[in-house]
C-alpha cells in the first residue's frame, strides 16, 4: 500500500437552507475551493469520489451524473458513495484505497446534500417531510412502519446506554457544559451555520424536549445545506502539491471501519444495543493501522447527532472510560478552544472535541458532514501544530455504521 | 396520521399546489422554487417475511430457529441462519409475552407520514427468552394508564402481546402492554385481543391535597386569568386559538379549575366543569404558572408531570403553548 496524503480541502458555507445555490453549484463551490488551496486546476485530478447519502433529498437518482462536467470531473472515473451518516467516511475510505491501491495518484472526494428543500404540505413546514426522508432508512416490513424517526435510533442506544451506565450521559448539567463548548467551537468556525448564536447551558437544560427525558432540541444536530471537497495524493504526488502550496501535508495514517447488524439482539452477531461496537471496532482498526493509540491524539473531529452520542461515542473511541465519558467535563479532558490561542496546542492529557463546532453548530450536509470535519481537523492540526488527529463517522439506523481515519501532520509537532 | 386499510395509501391532503414563487437570497437577489414532489406507490412484496405476517393475521407470533446455534431470530427476517454458513431454520411458535430489552424513546415530533399520532412509544422486546442467541422484537408499546409517558416502558419490564382486532399482516397488528396492568387471568390469555383491554377510560391518578399547594393553585389560576385577558388584545394569540372549541378540566394538588376555549378566547374558572372535553390531572399546579411564564404543557406532559387520558388531549396543547410567546409578541409590539 502507498503513503496517502491530504493536500487541498475546501468547504462551502453551512446554511440551513440555499436558495441561492442548488447541488449542482454547492458541490462546484467545494471543488473550486478545495483546488484553490491545492494550487491546481482539475485537470491534474485522476479520478472522483462523490459522497451523497440520499437521492429523495436531492430528487435525483444518480443525482452524482450531473455534477460530474459541472466541477471538471468529465471523462474521468467516478464512484459514488452512500453509508448514511457515515457516507462521508467512507467516500473518503473510497478515495484513500485508491490512491493507496496505485490506481490514481490524484483524488477528489467531493460530498454533500441538499436537505431542506423537502417540505411537509400538512404542517407548512420543512422538518417533518426531512424527518420522513431520513425515516426511509429503516426497513419498510418492520421498522418504518412503527414510525420510528432518526431521533429515536440514536436515542435508544443513548438510552439503552443509560440503562446500564446510569448517571453517566444521563446528567443533563454535563450535556449541557459540552454543548456550551461546541458553541464556542463554532463561533470559531468561519462557515459553521450557527456560528453568531450563544448558547448557555441553562437555555440547553430548559430547551423543548424532542425525546423525554433525554434530548432537549439544543442538543440536537443540524439539518445543513452544504459541500465539502478533500483532495488526496500519493507521497509523490503530494510531496509536490505541498512544495507548491507551502502547506505542509496530512498523512492519512491508519483507516478503520465496521458496521455492525442492523437487527439488535442478544448475542451472537446482533447489534447490542447498550453500545455503538461499530465505533470501538473501527477506532481499534485505525489505531492499530497507525501504530498509535487514543492517548497520542490530541484533535478529533467526531460525529455528534447527539450531545448524548458524543460522549458514548467518546468512551467508544477510548478517550474516555465507557460509564464515566463525563469526565470529558468533569476532569477537564474536552478543553474549551475559548481557552486557546488559535496556534495553541491542547495541553497534554485535553483534547479538542470538534473544533469545528460540529455537527451541532457547525454544519451538517450528511454526505460530506465527514469532509467537513476533515476540512476542520487539518485546519487545526496545521494552526496548531498537532501531530496527531482523528476523524470519526457513524450512520444508519441505529448507530450500525461506523468509521475512523488517523490524520497525521507531515514533521510532527516541530 | 396512519393510514386506515381501504383508505388511499397517500392521503389526499398531503399534496401541494403547483406553482412557482419567488424568494429573496441572503444577497437579497430574487431566486426562485417551484413545487414538486418525488412519490412512488409500490405494492411491496413480503417474500420471505410472508410467513411472518400470516401468522399475525392468525394471532400467532412466529420465529425462524437454527438447529445448529439455536439462535432464534423473531421477526424471522431470515430462513437460513446467518451465524452458521446459512443453514436452514426452522419454524418457531413464540410466546406471548417478553421483556423491555432497553428503555424506549417516547416520540413527540414525529415524521410526517405519523403527524397525529404522537406521542408514541415503540421498543425492542426480548421474547424468545429462552434462546442462547436471540434478535428482539421490534413493536408498538401501548399503556391502558393514558399517554405514554416516562416511567412506564424501562428495561426489564414486563410485557404482554397484544393482538388488534382486525388484522391485515403488517407489524401493527400487534403491540405490547405491561403485564402489571393486566389483571391475572388476562395475563395468562393465548391470544390477547385489543378489545379486551380498556384503553378509552383510563383511570387518573390521584394527587394529594394539601394547603402549600392551594396557594399554588390560586397563583397559577391568577396568571392564566391575566392570560386570559392579555388574549383579548392580542390578534396573534386569538390567531391560535380560532376555529378551536374545547373545554378541558383540570385537576391539581391544590384544587381544580376549568380552562374553556371558544370564540378565539380563553377563559379560566375555578372548579370542575359540569362536561368537560379532557379531564387533566397534574399534582403540583405550578405545572401551569410555568407555562404562562413561557414554559410547555407539552413538555409537561411529556415528562410526565401533567396526566393526560388521551391522544386527543394531547393535540390540544400545542396551541396553548403558543398563547404566552404570541400575547408577548402582540403586547410588546403595542408598547
Amino acid at each position: 500500500m502507498r503513503k496517502v496524503g491530504i493536500v487541498g480541502a475546501g468547504i462551502t458555507d453551512c446554511r440551513g437552507r440555499w436558495v441561492e445555490a442548488t447541488y449542482w453549484d454547492l458541490f462546484q463551490q467545494a471543488t473550486r475551493r478545495a483546488c484553490e488551496d491545492a494550487k491546481m486546476s482539475t485537470s491534474e485530478i485522476d479520478s472522483v469520489v462523490y459522497g451523497i447519502y440520499n437521492d429523495i433529498f436531492e430528487h435525483q437518482a444518480i443525482p452524482e451524473s450531473t455534477l460530474t462536467g459541472l466541477i471538471g470531473m468529465a471523462n474521468k472515473p467516478g464512484t459514488r458513495v452512500t453509508s448514511g451518516g457515515a457516507t462521508g467516511f467512507y467516500a473518503m475510505r473510497t478515495a484513500f484505497m485508491e490512491v493507496a491501491s496505485g490506481t490514481s495518484d490524484v483524488v477528489l472526494c467531493v460530498g454533500g446534500e441538499k436537505a431542506t428543500d423537502c417540505f411537509d404540505p400538512r404542517s407548512k413546514t420543512a422538518t417533518p417531510m426531512v424527518i420522513d426522508t431520513i425515516a426511509k432508512s429503516w426497513d419498510p416490513f418492520f421498522e418504518y412502519p412503527l414510525g420510528a424517526t432518526a431521533s429515536d435510533s440514536y436515542m435508544q442506544i443513548c438510552m439503552a446506554y443509560n440503562d446500564n451506565h446510569p448517571g453517566d450521559i444521563g446528567d443533563p448539567e454535563v450535556r449541557a457544559k459540552i454543548v456550551e463548548i461546541l458553541c464556542h467551537a463554532g463561533n470559531r468556525n468561519p462557515f459553521a451555520q450557527r456560528r453568531d448564536e450563544t448558547v448557555t447551558a441553562e437555555q440547553v437544560m430548559s430547551s423543548r424536549w424532542i425525546i423525554a427525558p433525554f434530548l432537549r432540541l439544543l442538543e440536537v444536530c443540524m439539518y445543513t445545506e452544504g459541500a465539502g471537497a478533500i483532495i488526496f495524493a500519493s507521497e509523490k504526488k503530494a510531496k509536490e502539491i505541498s512544495e507548491r502550496t507551502g502547506q505542509p501535508i496530512i498523512w492519512v495514517k491508519g483507516v478503520g471501519a465496521a458496521n455492525e447488524s442492523y437487527s439488535p439482539g442478544r448475542g451472537g452477531n446482533y447489534k447490542r444495543l447498550h453500545n455503538i461496537d461499530s465505533d470501538r471496532i473501527a477506532a481499534e482498526r485505525a489505531y492499530k493501522n497507525a501504530g498509535i493509540t487514543a492517548k497520542d491524539v490530541q484533535i478529533v473531529e467526531l460525529h455528534d447527532a447527539f450531545v448524548a452520542q458524543l460522549m458514548v461515542t467518546m468512551g467508544e473511541l477510548g478517550f474516555v472510560p465507557l460509564g464515566k465519558t463525563r469526565n470529558l467535563i468533569d476532569e477537564g479532558i474536552m478543553v474549551d478552544p475559548k481557552t486557546l490561542k488559535d496556534n495553541q496546542a491542547p495541553p497534554k492529557g485535553k483534547l479538542l472535541v470538534n473544533p469545528s463546532g460540529g455537527l451541532i453548530f457547525g454544519g451538517h450536509f450528511v454526505g460530506g458532514s465527514n469532509m467537513f470535519s476533515t476540512w476542520s481537523c487539518r485546519r487545526e492540526m496545521i494552526n496548531r501544530k498537532v501531530p496527531l488527529g482523528m476523524i470519526h463517522g457513524t450512520g444508519a439506523i441505529n448507530a450500525v455504521f461506523g468509521g475512523a481515519m488517523i490524520l497525521e501532520l507531515d514533521g510532527g509537532a516541530s | 396520521m396512519t393510514v386506515k386499510k381501504g383508505q388511499p395509501a397517500l392521503p389526499v391532503d398531503f399534496n401541494l399546489p403547483r406553482q412557482v414563487t419567488e424568494l429573496k437570497g441572503r444577497d437579497d437577489e430574487t431566486y426562485l422554487q417551484f413545487t414538486t414532489h418525488m412519490v412512488t406507490f409500490y405494492e411491496q412484496t413480503y417474500g420471505e417475511h410472508s410467513r411472518f405476517f400470516m401468522a399475525l393475521r392468525d394471532a400467532k407470533l412466529i420465529g425462524s430457529k437454527c438447529d445448529k446455534c439455536g439462535n432464534v431470530m423473531v421477526p424471522a427476517a431470515t430462513w437460513h441462519c446467518p451465524n452458521c454458513n446459512f443453514a436452514e431454520m426452522h419454524e418457531v411458535e413464540l410466546p406471548h409475552h417478553g421483556v423491555l430489552a432497553q428503555t424506549a424513546p417516547i416520540t413527540i415530533f414525529p415524521s410526517a407520514s405519523f403527524i397525529g399520532d404522537a406521542p408514541f412509544a415503540r421498543g425492542y422486546v426480548d421474547v424468545a427468552t429462552d434462546a442462547p442467541v436471540a434478535s428482539f422484537l421490534m413493536a408498538r408499546l401501548r399503556t391502558t394508564t393514558g399517554l405514554e409517558r416516562p416511567g412506564i416502558f424501562v428495561k426489564g419490564t414486563k410485557l404482554k402481546l397484544v393482538f388488534e382486532d382486525e388484522r391485515e399482516g403488517s407489524i401493527r397488528d400487534m403491540f405490547f402492554v405491561p403485564m402489571s396492568e393486566l389483571p391475572e387471568k388476562l395475563q395468562k390469555k393465548q391470544p390477547l385481543f385489543a378489545s379486551e383491554l380498556d384503553f378509552a377510560s383510563p383511570a387518573p391518578p390521584a394527587v394529594k391535597s394539601d394547603a402549600a399547594k392551594a396557594k399554588l393553585k390560586d397563583a397559577a389560576v391568577a396568571s392564566m386569568k391575566r392570560l386570559a385577558a392579555d388574549v383579548e388584545k392580542s390578534r396573534r394569540a386569538q390567531a391560535d386559538l380560532s376555529n378551536r372549541t374545547y373545554v378541558l378540566g383540570i385537576k391539581t394538588g391544590g384544587g381544580d379549575f376549568t380552562l374553556r376555549v371558544a370564540n378565539a378566547r380563553l377563559a379560566v374558572e375555578d372548579g370542575l366543569p359540569a362536561k368537560a372535553d379532557f379531564t387533566l390531572v397534574a399534582d403540583d399546579p405550578r405545572v401551569f404558572s410555568d407555562w404562562v411564564n413561557d414554559g410547555s404543557l407539552t413538555d409537561a406532559a411529556v415528562e410526565g408531570s401533567l396526566w393526560l387520558p388521551s391522544k386527543e388531549a394531547f393535540q390540544v396543547l400545542p396551541a396553548l403553548d403558543r398563547l404566552p410567546r404570541s400575547t408577548r409578541r402582540d403586547l410588546k409590539d403595542k408598547k
